[in-house]
C-alpha cells in the first residue's frame, strides 16, 4: 500500500494521453464508438485520481520520478493538496463526454468525431499533467498540450467565425507560452535546476537579483493571460462563446484554471527568495476587483447566453485572483476552493445552455423567452447554477465568495470586500434577466413553444451537476478543510 | 563579447524578440503575424541556447582526451522540445488561417473586422 501512490501517479497523465492516441483507431469502424471509449478512459482516469487523493489523505504528499532518474535531475511528478483539489476537475470530463454524444449528432459531421474526442482526452491529460508536475520545463510542455488542444477544439465546429476566434486565442496564447519558456530558460540559467522545489531552494540561497524578478514576473504575466484576467481577457469571450457547448464548458470551467494553478506555483517558487510579493499582490488585488466589476458589467449587455456565461467567467477569475492577491488565510482558501467550485458551476451552466440551444436552435435571451415551460428540468438546473454563481447560500458559489470576502476584511482591505459585493450585485442583475426571460415570459418563437426536454444522455449530466452545486454548498466545510493545510504551508513559506 | 556591460548575444536576442513582437502587433496580414510569432520564438530559443554556452566549452560528450569545460546540454534539449511545440503551434495557426481564407476570402485583420 505504501508505494501505491508513486506507482500510480504517472498513469494519471499517461492514461488520457494514450487514450487520445487510441481514439482514431477505435473510431475506424464506427465513429460512435469513440464517444463510449472516451467516457471509459475519462472514468478510469477519474477513479485513478480518487485513489491518489485517498493516498494523499492517508499519508501526505508524495512524488514519482520518471525514467528512473531521481529528482532534481530527473523529471518529478508531485502530488500535493493543491494538485489534489484540481483532481475533481477531471471528474467533470466524465459529465461533459456523455453530454457530447447527442450534441455532436447535430453539430459535427461524423468524420470529425474522432478528432473531437481525441482532443478532449489530450486536453484532460495536459490538465492533469500540469497539476501534478514538479518540473518547470514539464510545466511548459503540459501547458502547451492543454493550449494546443484548446485552440483546435474552439475551431472544431468549422466555419470561418470559429477559426477566427481560435486564431485570436492562439496568437495571445502563444505569446504567453513564449513568456513561460523564456522564464524557464532564465530560471535554469540562474539556478542550474529545473525541479520546482529545487529551483525555489536555490533561488532562496542566491542573492535576490533583477533576473530572478524578471523570470518570476514573466511567469506571472503569462499565467494571467492564460487565466484571462481583465484586461488580458480579450481572447476569451469569442473563443468560449463560439466553441461547441461541451468545449465551452471545458474551456471556461477547466482550461482557464491552468493560469490560476500556474500562478500558485509561481507563489510557491517565490516563497523564501526574499523577493517582495507586495507589488504583485497589489496588482492582483486591483486587477481582480476590476475584473469582477468589469466582467459582470459587460455581461449585463449580452443577449447571447453563451457570451454572457463567457463574461461571467472573467468576473469569477477576478474573484479567484483577488483572493490570491489578498493573501490572507481565509481569502486564499476561498480562492482555491473556487478553482473547482467555479469549474463545477460553469460546466453546469454551459451544459444546460448547450441543451437549451440544442433543443431549440436559438441562443439569445430574446429568442429563448419562456423556454422553462417546455424544458423545466434543464431550466431548473440553469437556475441552480445561476444562484450558485451569484454566490447565494446554500450553494457551492456562496462558500468561496464568503471566504474571499472574509479574507478581505481579515487582510484589512475592506474596500475590496465591498467591490466583491458590488460585483455580485451586477452578476445578480444579469442572471435575474436570464431567469426572467426563461421562466416568466411567453415564448416568441414557435421552436421554443414546441421544444421538448433534452434526451437523457444530455439531461442526466446537467441534473447531477446541478445537484452537486447544492451539495457542495451544504457541505462546504469539506473542501475548505481539505485545502486548509496546503494554504497554511504556503502562507508559512511566504512568511505570513 | 560585451557592449556597455551587457553580453552582445543577449542584446541580439532582445532586439530579435522586439522585431517579432512588432510584426505580431503592427502587421495586419495574419501570415505576417504568425511569422512575427516565429521570430519571437527564435529569439527565445537563441537566448536559452546561448545561456548554456561557455567560452571555450567542449561538446558535452565524455570520451578519452576530452576535458572540461563543457557546454550545458540541457538548454539544447529544452530548445529541441520548444521547437517541436513551436512547429505544432505554427501548423495549427496556418490551418486556421487557411480556413479563414476559405470562408472570408481575406486574411487581412482590418478587412476581417469590417465583416459582420
Amino acid at each position: 500500500m505504501t508505494t501505491l501512490g508513486p506507482t500510480l501517479l504517472p498513469w494519471l497523465v499517461a492514461l488520457p494521453l494514450a487514450g487520445a492516441a487510441l481514439v482514431p483507431i477505435v473510431a475506424r469502424r464506427d465513429a460512435r464508438w469513440a464517444g463510449g471509449f472516451t467516457l471509459v478512459v475519462a472514468l478510469v482516469t477519474t477513479s485513478l485520481a480518487s485513489v491518489l487523493v485517498a493516498q494523499l489523505a492517508s499519508q501526505g504528499p508524495f512524488s514519482a520520478d520518471l525514467g528512473g532518474w531521481a529528482a532534481p535531475y530527473g523529471i518529478e511528478l508531485h502530488f500535493d493538496r493543491f494538485a489534489a483539489w484540481t483532481m475533481p476537475l477531471a471528474a467533470l470530463f466524465a459529465f461533459v463526454i456523455p453530454f457530447s454524444w447527442r450534441y455532436l449528432d447535430a453539430t459535427l459531421p461524423r468524420e470529425r468525431w474522432a478528432p473531437f474526442y481525441a482532443l478532449m482526452l489530450l486536453n484532460l491529460g495536459g490538465l492533469l499533467g500540469f497539476s501534478v508536475t514538479g518540473d518547470l520545463f514539464n510545466l511548459f510542455v503540459t501547458m502547451e498540450v492543454v493550449s494546443l488542444s484548446s485552440y483546435a477544439l474552439v475551431a472544431v465546429a468549422g466555419r470561418g467565425v470559429a477559426a477566427w476566434a481560435a486564431l485570436k486565442y492562439l496568437l495571445l496564447g502563444a505569446v504567453s507560452s513564449l513568456l513561460v519558456l523564456f522564464a524557464v530558460g532564465l530560471l535554469f540559467a540562474l539556478t542550474g535546476s529545473l525541479n520546482l522545489a529545487d529551483v525555489s531552494v536555490r533561488l532562496a540561497a542566491a542573492e535576490p537579483s533583477g533576473a530572478a524578478l524578471l523570470a518570476l514576473a514573466s511567469l506571472a504575466v503569462a499565467f494571467l493571460v492564460k487565466a484571462a484576467l481583465f484586461p488580458l481577457h480579450v481572447w476569451l469571450p469569442d473563443a468560449h462563446a463560439i466553441a461547441p457547448s461541451p468545449v465551452s464548458a471545458v474551456l471556461s470551467g477547466l482550461v482557464v484554471k491552468v493560469g490560476i494553478v500556474g500562478l500558485l506555483r509561481v507563489l510557491q517558487l517565490a516563497a523564501g527568495t526574499g523577493i517582495s510579493l507586495e507589488p504583485l499582490n497589489t496588482v492582483l488585488m486591483v486587477l481582480g476587483a476590476t475584473a469582477i466589476v468589469m466582467g459582470a458589467f459587460l455581461a449585463i449587455f449580452q443577449d447571447d447566453i453563451k457570451l454572457m456565461l463567457a463574461y461571467s467567467t472573467i468576473s469569477n477569475i477576478g474573484y479567484i485572483v483577488l483572493g490570491i492577491g489578498l493573501a490572507s488565510p481565509f481569502a486564499l482558501i476561498g480562492a482555491f476552493v473556487h478553482v473547482f467550485n467555479h469549474g463545477l458551476i460553469k460546466v453546469t451552466l454551459f451544459l444546460a445552455a448547450g441543451a437549451i440551444i440544442h433543443q431549440t436552435g436559438y441562443r439569445t435571451l430574446s429568442d429563448l423567452r419562456g423556454v422553462a415551460r417546455r424544458m423545466p428540468q434543464t431550466a431548473a438546473a440553469m437556475a441552480i447554477g445561476a444562484v450558485s454563481i451569484v454566490g447565494l447560500p446554500p450553494t457551492a458559489g456562496f462558500v468561496c465568495k464568503w471566504y474571499i470576502a472574509l479574507g478581505a476584511f481579515e487582510a484589512d482591505q475592506g474596500g475590496y470586500g465591498f467591490a466583491l459585493v458590488f460585483g455580485a450585485l451586477f452578476i445578480f442583475v444579469y442572471y435575474v434577466r436570464m431567469l426572467d426571460a426563461f421562466f416568466f415570459r411567453s415564448p416568441v418563437r414557435p421552436e421554443v413553444a414546441d421544444a421538448v426536454e433534452a434526451p437523457w444522455s444530455m439531461r442526466a449530466p446537467v441534473l447531477v451537476l446541478a445537484a452537486a452545486c447544492l451539495v457542495l454548498g451544504v457541505l462546504g466545510g469539506i473542501p475548505i478543510g481539505f485545502v486548509e493545510p496546503a494554504v497554511v504551508d504556503l502562507l508559512a513559506a511566504l512568511g505570513r | 563579447m560585451t557592449l556597455v556591460g551587457l553580453d552582445l548575444d543577449y542584446v541580439a536576442c532582445v532586439v530579435l524578440f522586439c522585431v517579432g513582437l512588432y510584426m505580431l502587433v503592427a502587421k495586419s496580414n495574419l501570415i505576417k503575424k504568425v511569422l512575427g510569432l516565429n521570430v519571437m520564438e527564435t529569439a527565445v530559443f537563441a537566448f536559452i541556447v546561448t545561456s548554456g554556452m561557455i567560452d571555450g566549452g567542449q561538446e558535452p560528450i565524455v570520451v578519452a582526451g576530452s576535458a572540461p569545460p563543457y557546454t550545458s546540454p540541457i538548454p539544447h534539449a529544452m530548445v529541441l522540445t520548444g521547437i517541436v511545440v513551436a512547429v505544432s503551434v505554427t501548423a495549427v495557426a496556418l490551418a486556421l488561417i487557411a480556413q479563414i481564407h476559405a470562408h472570408y476570402g481575406t486574411i487581412e485583420v482590418d478587412e476581417l473586422k469590417e465583416l459582420p
